[in-house]
């Protein structure tokens, strides 16, 4: 068996083990992205559920694998992966409806809470843009410096992929980083300022601070980690430089990502809700279950927040019925779809 | 924590409560929220609110509803509304009582609030001793 075969099975049982735990992470008031009763996931009802999910998801992973092994069929094999996830989560969603309680009506803001901001101040995210723009500067004044060809695309082995070096390439390179440096800062302005605070106050408000935080770091790291490799093509260091770039980045990502889902969804695993009235905290996380199609995507058009938290996984996704959404997405995907198009 | 019905408040956090099936409209249940701490000095001259997006975003309701909110305290006189400053908490002159219409009214509505509870089944014990707590918190204030 190749390096590369073992890589991937590796891979798949990766996903799958993924997939076997995400369901345990979601808040405690919501199953397959249907708002429950806090302690209806222990009860037989909700076990039923969540086995007969694991039993789809390993199914769908041992098949993916067979198909791997034996037939060499890494698409094939995906697909089977990701088709048998999507079908678990749907139907699993579809039984947890019959549980569904109704969210709280009564909703709770802290007049008081601490503003937050991007780590380090906007310049710290803006630097990567402005450093790629000074890059493209420079190429452009000293163009007989730059290598005739440069890569565009790198592989287990090393770059596997290059192009011809003119204006529209470099440009196209340029600019397929730098849009994705703006989508980086996007989200996390996004996150920050039109994302809705579930909880509170106390332990929950600190914990869901601390895990937005997370993941406004690990896009500004991420932003940095993306400017090396236009670096690379200009300065063209050894295969050992961008071997290092590519492991500290696998290993940033997954130290992110191990602690993002230490804490749950919204840290919510650290802590137990608790009203600041005494009363019990309100349920749910103040979106309409009617409002997410198959508990993947959430579509209120009467919501304000662009970004939401996820109901199932760990994370946040768009509000599709926001027409802003839209209007980001254009502007931010534009410079990507530019920039492909220039390199091909 | 100080339980000033539909806010609360204890050390850094200041929670106003929203009621979604409440007759009472949502931008009226900011307004009356805001009122008592404003009143009971919970918030002072120069404190600053959130920005109305924001608390828009964690209501889940329309921007204009928590604008109208703002405007309405703004023209009580409560709040100074900036383009980039935002919400301002001002110091607010109490207007002298002398008018004998204020005091009707307020005998009014409060016996048409007791009657309204009655008839909904809350006990009379219940709604003299949230009278006498109230008095209570007003002669201490």
């Amino acid at each position: 068996m190749s390096g590369e075969m073992i890589l991937f099975v590796a891979f798949l049982l990766l996903i799958g083990g993924l997939s076997h735990i995400v369901p345990g992470l979601t808040r405690p008031d919501l199953f397959f992205a249907v708002t429950v009763a806090p302690e209806f996931r222990r009860t037989t009802g909700g076990q039923r559920i969540l086995r007969r999910f694991r039993a789809i998801v390993w199914s769908s992973t041992l098949v993916a694998i067979a198909i791997q092994l034996l037939a060499g069929m890494p698409l094939a094999a995906g697909l089977i992966l990701g088709g048998g996830f999507l079908w678990a989560l749907v139907s699993s969603h579809g039984r947890a409806l019959a549980y569904a309680v109704s969210p709280s009506p009564i909703l709770e803001v802290d007049l008081a809470a601490p503003r937050e901001g991007l780590p380090g101040g906007p310049m710290v995210a803006a630097l990567p843009v402005l450093f790629l723009g000074g890059l493209g500067l420079w190429a452009g004044l000293h163009w007989d410096r730059l290598p005739r060809r440069f890569p565009v695309h790198w592989g287990l082995h090393g770059a596997d992929r290059w192009v011809a070096t003119t204006p529209a390439t470099v440009a196209g390179f340029l600019a397929l980083f730098a849009g994705m440096c703006l989508l980086s800062i996007g989200v996390a302005w996004g996150l920050l300022h039109w994302s809705r605070r579930i909880s509170t106050s106390g332990e929950g408000a600190a914990a869901e601070r601390g895990f937005r935080r997370r993941i406004v770091q690990l896009l500004i790291v991420t932003e940095y980690f993306l400017v090396l490799p236009a670096w690379f093509t200009v300065f063209q260091p050894s295969a050992a430089a961008v071997n290092v770039w590519g492991l500290a980045l696998t290993a940033v990502i997954a130290a992110f990502t191990v602690s993002l889902l230490r804490g749950g969804q919204g840290g919510s695993r650290a802590t137990v809700a608790a009203g600041p009235s005494g009363r019990p905290a309100p349920k749910g996380d103040r979106t309409p279950d009617a409002c997410w199609k198959w508990g993947l995507l959430y579509v209120n058009p009467a919501d304000p927040s662009i970004l939401i938290e996820k109901r199932f996984g760990v994370g946040y996704t768009l509000n599709f019925g926001n027409r802003w959404t839209w209007v980001m997405l254009a502007l931010v995907l534009v410079p990507v779809a530019a920039g492909l198009v220039l390199l091909r | 924590m100080t339980p000033l019905y539909n806010v609360y408040v204890q050390d850094t956090v200041m929670i106003l409560r929203i009621d979604l099936q409440s007759s009472i409209p949502v931008y009226r249940q900011i307004v009356d929220g805001l009122r008592i701490l404003l009143v009971n000095g919970e918030m002072k001259a120069g404190d600053q609110l959130p920005p109305v997006r924001r608390l828009a975003l964690d209501l889940g309701v329309h921007f204009n509803t928590v604008a109208e909110a703002y405007r309405t305290l703004e023209r009580e006189g409560w709040l100074e509304i900036g383009r980039r400053s935002g919400a301002r908490v001002v110091s607010r002159a109490v207007p002298e009582y002398a008018d004998p219409e204020t005091g009707e009214t307020f005998q009014r509505r409060l016996r048409e609030l007791a009657a309204e509870m009655q008839a909904r089944g809350f006990p009379r014990d219940r709604i003299a001793r949230e009278l006498r707590c109230l008095a209570e918190s007003l002669e201490r204030s």
